[in-house]
């Protein structure tokens, strides 16, 4: 069974494949261990035993690592290479450990049992064998011991009696006569009697004489009468003493002829007192030799004594009888033949009562086999016709003693050893194993044996008994302990072939996200490889194609074509802009930059840049911004406008008609009340930004200047359904696919937006609008710059008196702007079409109107009492009020015209308004007139305006507007815009302070050149616009004085510029001096070192440095800068000048240890801005 | 007085087609801005260095590239010499086309690079004319004795 078990545990480990060698050696070694237990040598086997054990454990340990190892290994391999069978490979391992454990199990508890089980058996058999040994070595010694002594005695008996004999037939033997022979016999008698007596084990004692007289004393033990028996001297004539001659052979025939020639012969029996032997009762007639062997003459043939066995008629037991013959004085012949015959009655009983208590058999034999005794109560003589005679032992009435002596004759036959010294523990007589043992008595003319069978339960049955049951108990328990020990093995394994599933899952779900990460990354990198790949030859194209589009001979075909090839670019270029953008985002390329800007400019020019779609499409766009917005923000102005262009380019894709509108409030972090005055309920975002501030309230909580921007993007379009509300905001996502068809686009902007606004420390979310159509909010985190003030500015328009008539024919935008006129307490009439406004004209201006031809002093008179008043009303008129399609406008103007005199007309102009409306318009004196769509900036450049004008003198009023060409611009996108707003009071800021009041004094009304927004779509340029300023030397000269007073910021500086290029050199120079730098030139990096080092009195406070230099670049000139200084304290700011405009290239020179980085073109502010700021950390 | 004028709104209205048509950008109105009483000539100064640079550095890019074995590293240099000088200058056009060029360069593609050396002289020559024509005006201007106007 061990060695099946070897074998299949063997097999297992085969089964596991690449198993180590050493494990099968150490296998074999235990199996030798094993093995060694069966040559029984407890000592060496035990200690072999031990480290067959530790050895084996060793091993399984050893395959369980190095499956383990093997396990992960074939893993790596197998991952490399493909994920097939993966999930089936740790489960057979596990399998393979988990039966090689438990067969080691199964092995360990197995010896130990069979140990156990050994150990016990054998001590205890082994001592109890010893034990049982000496036992029956006892039992069978005993009786043959009494034997013996009966022997003994009887000897002495004989012995003694012939002594006796001899003397009293010495004495009396020479008897003469009757008498005298009767005394003889007497005096034997007695004699004889004494002796008998004295041994109550004797069973009879015969004399018989020469004569063939008989003496005998005799015990029946049956009837335990004494006797004495005689025969009848009558019959026995007085013979001469006969001599007894041993030569002559015939008187060896005396006895027996006598005997039976005395056949006549009368015996006599008389009983005796036992005791005393006095005679008890009457003498009776017995046939001769009936009761007892007399022992005669033919028993001691030749003189010596002789034993023999006799059997009696009156004894069921065989006798022992001894005789001897007595010799007459000089030892010539035989005068008479004693004999003694004992019962060997008593061994039978001694032995019965021996094993009695063992409950086996003995029984003696002779060495032919005759039994003389045994321990049972069967008969030992037979009856057979010639009377009782001995039984064979094969013949015995007792089973057990018949079937042991069949056993011994059996196994031994003939060839029993020579003293029958047999000793046997495993004898099956009848259903029962005995011991059997065998003693050989070797006594002179009598040996014997003795034979010794005891049931073997009877000694062993307990230990035999036991022996199972431990053997079972033994069993069962290891079986039991193997069970629990498997299915804790199973339990526990079980659990690691989880964890090793877990793990082997683990594996792949890492390598899955790793490969999907990889091919998120490649594909990321493909698409800005490829985009940017693109880019440069679609750059190329636009580039070609302006060229083309300046050259005059084309015709009008050919320029529309290009025209459109040129459109068709540009939104091929965005598309890749686009992409670019998202996969720079992806990789986290996208850095933002961080300048000031005005955010509410760049909002407003985005809005006039995509009202010239919205018209197109009879949509409105809208952009109501509140005032506490800040003026000036920091941030990456670009990417802001990205996100809104995106939106509202999105909501214009899908809004056919009604409008759109950028809403945009703010709240201060610190400081936040919910407003109920917005139409939105921003509540809903706001509570997800305090969630928010709570994460990292630390961080924003202490920049007070950081300000909450909420924006809404509201749109009447088809709105997007509620579930697509996230997913918007994934790449390549439409709300609706059917769209792509009708809309075109790629998905992109909404996800380029959401990582964006994800950038600013924003959050973007579609939210439920009433209605149809979208509306999305944002918040974005901007801070705005500690040096300017944030003063809530509020446009004083009431103490003016104004009075404003919106004729506009969007109605959303038209609410917005009269909500917020009358907050600012400026009464407003709407009017929604021509009819309307006609009404309301009517309404406010009667008087006027009725008198309007007729009656000049009146309007005079109205005049004054107007200007009086000071009340100006402002006439807010869209262009589309006019009917332009037939030629009922002029006369609608003509109708206008009747109230010139008391009213400002500013006129919202559309992008298609045709020139000769507005030459018209110019010629009738309306001068103010702005491009729409018409927001509050605007508004309140008209309400400037018109209040200047109101202000200035009259006359000079005249002069500007003969002047045709006297022009304002309402800049959407100057610099100053909305500072332009503030009233000269409330301007405290210094550095604008002056380019201010130098633009009011000589910017006069005018038409607003800004008919056509010049979008140049490529990159994020917005058109330029230029504004002609008045052709007095005046403006030149405050221009001059401006950035002589104005801008010395460099005053007092000392500033090395390396630039290799003339050009530059000069330029730079030149910008630097003008702020009141000094300037030191030099040619290349090499030099700026050099000139670095050689400093003397003068320390250069900064260091302009062109990236690339002939000799030494300004990389490495910066490097040595740096290396130079670490010996010192001293850090010069160096500011890098790279014609690369490159993010990367930004990081490359900050690497290098370059404290800001400009591009070339030179920007004259942001250099003095940056100079100043690095000079400033330094001072 | 009114040839002035006349003469005034000519120039803003070529300096405004300039701009409108590529040829310069703000850069060339910031040196416009830097000149002063104290450097009345900067701007022709600064023009006529850049003519010389860029004759020179043309010269040398036609013979670099005529060369067996072009060095597109010293090519490269050389356009973005051009390059870096042009766009300070605000020759918005050539300045783009030197970019184009350096990308050639880049790529090492010879056919592109002779493509966009007669493109960069081409735009050279026309940004000349336009320049020389504009200060060609301004003298006439300053001649009459007005003043330049600032172009914004």
């Amino acid at each position: 069974m061990t060695g099946c078990r070897w074998q299949h545990s063997c097999q297992a480990v085969k089964k596991a494949g690449d198993s180590p060698g050493t494990f099968l050696s150490g296998i074999t070694q235990a199996s030798v261990g094993c093995l060694s237990v069966y040559n029984n040598q407890a000592d060496r086997v035990l200690v072999g035993m031990a480290s067959a054990v530790t050895r084996m454990l060793g091993q399984i340990s050893a395959i369980a690592s190095s499956s383990g190892r093997n396990h992960v290994s074939a893993r790596r391999r197998r991952s490399s290479n493909s994920n097939i069978n993966q999930e089936e490979f740790p489960c057979y391992s596990v399998c393979v450990a988990r039966i090689a454990i438990m067969v080691m199990l199964a092995i360990l508890i197995g010896l130990l049992t069979l140990l156990t089980w050994h150990f016990t058996k054998v001590y205890t058999r082994t001592s109890l064998n010893s034990l049982a040994h000496g036992l029956r070595y006892e039992l069978l010694q005993r009786p043959l011991l009494r034997m013996w002594k009966i022997l003994n005695s009887t000897v002495e008996i004989t012995t003694s009696q012939v002594r006796l004999s001899e003397y009293v037939i010495r004495k009396y033997g020479k008897a003469e006569n009757q008498a005298q022979e009767i005394e003889l016999y007497e005096v034997m008698r007695d004699v004889t009697w004494a002796l008998f007596s004295s041994r109550k084990a004797l069973n009879s004692m015969s004399i018989k004489y020469r004569n063939g007289f008989v003496q005998a004393f005799h015990r029946d033990l049956r009837d335990k009468n004494t006797y004495y028996i005689y025969s009848n001297l009558d019959n026995y004539t007085m013979v001469e003493p006969y001599s007894m001659n041993r030569s002559s052979p015939h008187d060896q025939g005396w006895n027996d002829q006598m005997i039976h020639g005395n056949v006549s012969a009368v015996w006599y029996r008389e009983p005796l007192d036992p005791d005393t032997g006095r005679k008890t009762g009457k003498q009776k007639e017995i046939p001769p030799d009936e009761l007892i062997n007399i022992a005669g003459i033919s028993q001691v043939p030749d003189g010596a004594a002789s034993w023999h066995v006799a059997v009696s008629k009156f004894t069921n037991s065989p006798l022992l009888s001894a005789a001897l013959p007595v010799w007459d004085e000089d030892r010539g012949s035989i005068v008479a033949v004693v004999g003694v015959t004992t019962a060997l009655y008593s061994v039978g009983q001694l032995m019965k009562e021996l094993v009695d208590l063992h409950g086996g058999h003995i029984y003696l034999t002779s060495q032919k086999g005759w039994l003389l005794a045994t321990s049972s109560s069967t008969p030992l003589l037979r009856n057979s016709s010639s009377g009782p005679t001995l039984t064979m032992a094969e013949d015995s009435q007792d089973e057990i003693i018949q079937s042991a002596a069949k056993w011994l004759n059996k196994t031994y036959h003939d060839k029993l050893p020579l003293n029958h010294e047999v000793l046997s523990a495993n004898a099956i007589l009848g259903d029962q194993r005995y011991y059997i043992d065998s003693f050989f008595l070797n006594l002179t003319r009598l040996p014997m044996v003795g034979v010794l069978c005891i049931p073997r339960k009877n000694i062993m049955g307990k230990v035999d008994a036991r022996e199972i049951k431990t053997f079972i108990i033994l069993i069962s328990a290891s079986v039991c302990i193997l069970v629990v020990g498997c299915i804790c093995i199973f339990i526990l394994t079980n659990g690691v072939s989880k964890e090793m599933k877990l793990r082997a899952e683990l594996i792949s779900h890492l390598d899955a996200r790793r490969k999907a990460e990889a091919s998120s990354n490649f594909k990321s990198q493909f698409l800005a490889n490829m985009s940017h790949e693109l880019r440069t030859p679609m750059a190329a194209v636009i580039g070609l194609l302006d060229i083309l589009l300046c050259d005059d001979s084309l015709t009008n075909e050919q320029y529309a074509t290009i025209t459109q090839i040129r459109r068709c670019s540009t939104a091929l270029l965005r598309l890749l802009n686009n992409i670019l953008d998202i996969s720079k985002v992806e990789s986290g390329k996208l850095v933002l930059e961080e300048a000031e800007y005005d955010l509410g400019r760049e909002l407003e020019g985005l809005v006039d840049m995509f009202s010239v779609q919205c018209k197109n499409r009879n949509v409105e766009a809208i952009i109501d911004l509140s005032d506490d917005m800040p003026k000036v923000v920091r941030g990456d102005s670009g990417r802001v406008v990205q996100i809104f262009a995106n939106l509202i380019s999105n909501s214009i894709k899908f809004t056919t008609s009604g409008y759109i509108i950028l809403r945009g409030w703010c709240e201060n972090l610190n400081s936040f009340s919910p407003n109920e005055n917005f139409y939105v309920d921003q509540r809903a975002l706001w509570s997800a930004y305090q969630k928010k501030i709570k994460r990292n309230e630390k961080k924003s909580c202490k920049n007070d200047n950081t300000m909450i921007l909420f924006f809404e993007v509201e749109d009447t379009g088809c709105g997007i359904d509620p579930s697509k509300w996230e997913s918007v905001f994934e790449s390549f996502e439409q709300a609706d696919p059917s769209t792509t068809r009708l809309h075109g686009g790629t998905g992109l902007g909404l996800c380029i937006v959401r990582t964006l606004v994800d950038k600013m420390g924003g959050e973007i979310r579609v939210v439920k609008k009433n209605g149809s159509g979208t509306l999305m909010q944002l918040y974005l985190l901007l801070n705005t710059p500690t040096d300017i003030p944030r003063e809530s500015y509020r446009l004083k328009f009431a103490q003016h008196n104004l009075k404003v008539v919106l004729a506009l024919n969007g109605k959303t935008s038209r609410s917005i702007l009269s909500c917020w006129l009358l907050k600012h307490e400026v009464p407003i009439w709407e009017a929604n079409e021509w009819n309307e406004l006609t009404h309301v004209l009517q309404e406010l201006f009667k008087p006027t109107y009725t008198q309007n031809l007729t009656y000049e002093p009146l309007e005079a008179e109205f005049l004054r009492k107007e200007g009086a008043k000071m009340a100006i009303f402002i006439i807010v008129i869209d262009i589309g009020m006019l009917n332009i399609t037939t030629d009922i406008w002029k006369e609608q103007l003509n109708f206008l015209d009747a109230i010139n005199t008391r009213a400002k007309f500013a006129w919202i102009l559309n992008h298609d308004t045709s020139n000769t409306i507005k030459i018209e318009l110019r010629r009738r004196g309306h001068l103010l007139m702005v491009n729409g769509p018409l927001y509050k900036t605007k508004m309140t450049h008209i309400i400037e305006a018109v209040i200047k004008e109101s202000s200035l003198d009259q006359s000079k009023k005249n002069i500007m507007w003969t002047d045709a060409h006297a022009t304002i611009q309402i800049d959407t996108t100057h610099t100053k815009s909305s500072n332009d707003s503030e009233i000269p009071e409330t301007n405290s800021v210094g550095s604008s302070h002056i380019e201010e009041t130098n633009q009011e004094n000589f910017a006069v009304y005018g038409v607003v050149s800004n008919f056509f927004p010049e979008l140049t779509e490529v990159g994020s340029e917005w058109g330029r616009v230029t504004s002609f300023p008045n052709d007095n030397s005046n403006s030149e000269q405050q221009v001059d004085q401006k950035v002589k007073t104005g801008q010395k910021d460099l005053e007092g500086l000392y500033i090395l510029l390396a630039e290799d290029q003339p050009i530059l050199q000069r330029v730079a120079t030149m910008m630097l001096e003008q702020m009141g730098a000094k300037v030191v030139v030099v040619g290349d990096g090499v030099q700026a070192v050099e000139a670095l080092n050689t400093q003397k009195e003068t320390r250069y406070d900064l260091i302009l440095m062109d990236c690339q230099m002939p000799k030494m670049d300004g990389y490495e000139a910066t490097k040595a800068i740096r290396k130079a200084e670490t010996e010192s304290v001293s850090h010069i700011p160096i500011v890098a000048l790279t014609a690369h405009a490159m993010s990367s290239d930004e990081a490359k020179c900050l690497e290098v240890g370059m404290d800001a980085y400009l591009t070339k073109p030179i920007d004259c502010k942001l250099m003095v801005s940056t100079i100043l700021s690095l000079t400033k950390c330094r001072t | 007085m009114s040839s002035v004028l006349q003469l005034q709104r000519q120039f803003i209205d070529y300096t405004t087609s300039l701009h409108n048509e590529g040829y310069l950008d703000n850069q060339f109105t910031e040196l416009q801005k830097l000149q002063d009483e104290s450097n009345p000539d900067f701007v022709t100064e600064v023009v006529s260095m850049y003519f010389e640079d860029s004759d020179k550095l043309l010269n040398n890019l036609t013979t670099a590239l005529q060369q067996r074995n072009v060095d597109y590293k010293q090519v490269d240099a050389h356009a973005h010499q051009f390059k870096g000088s042009s766009s300070s200058i605000g020759a918005k056009r050539v300045t783009n086309v030197c970019a184009h060029f350096k990308g050639f360069c880049e790529a090492k593609n010879l056919d592109g690079c002779l493509r966009c050396l007669q493109q960069v002289k081409q735009e050279y020559i026309f940004f000349r004319n336009k320049l020389e024509a504009l200060f060609r005006l301004e003298q006439q201007i300053l001649q009459a004795g007005g003043s330049v106007p600032m172009v914004e």
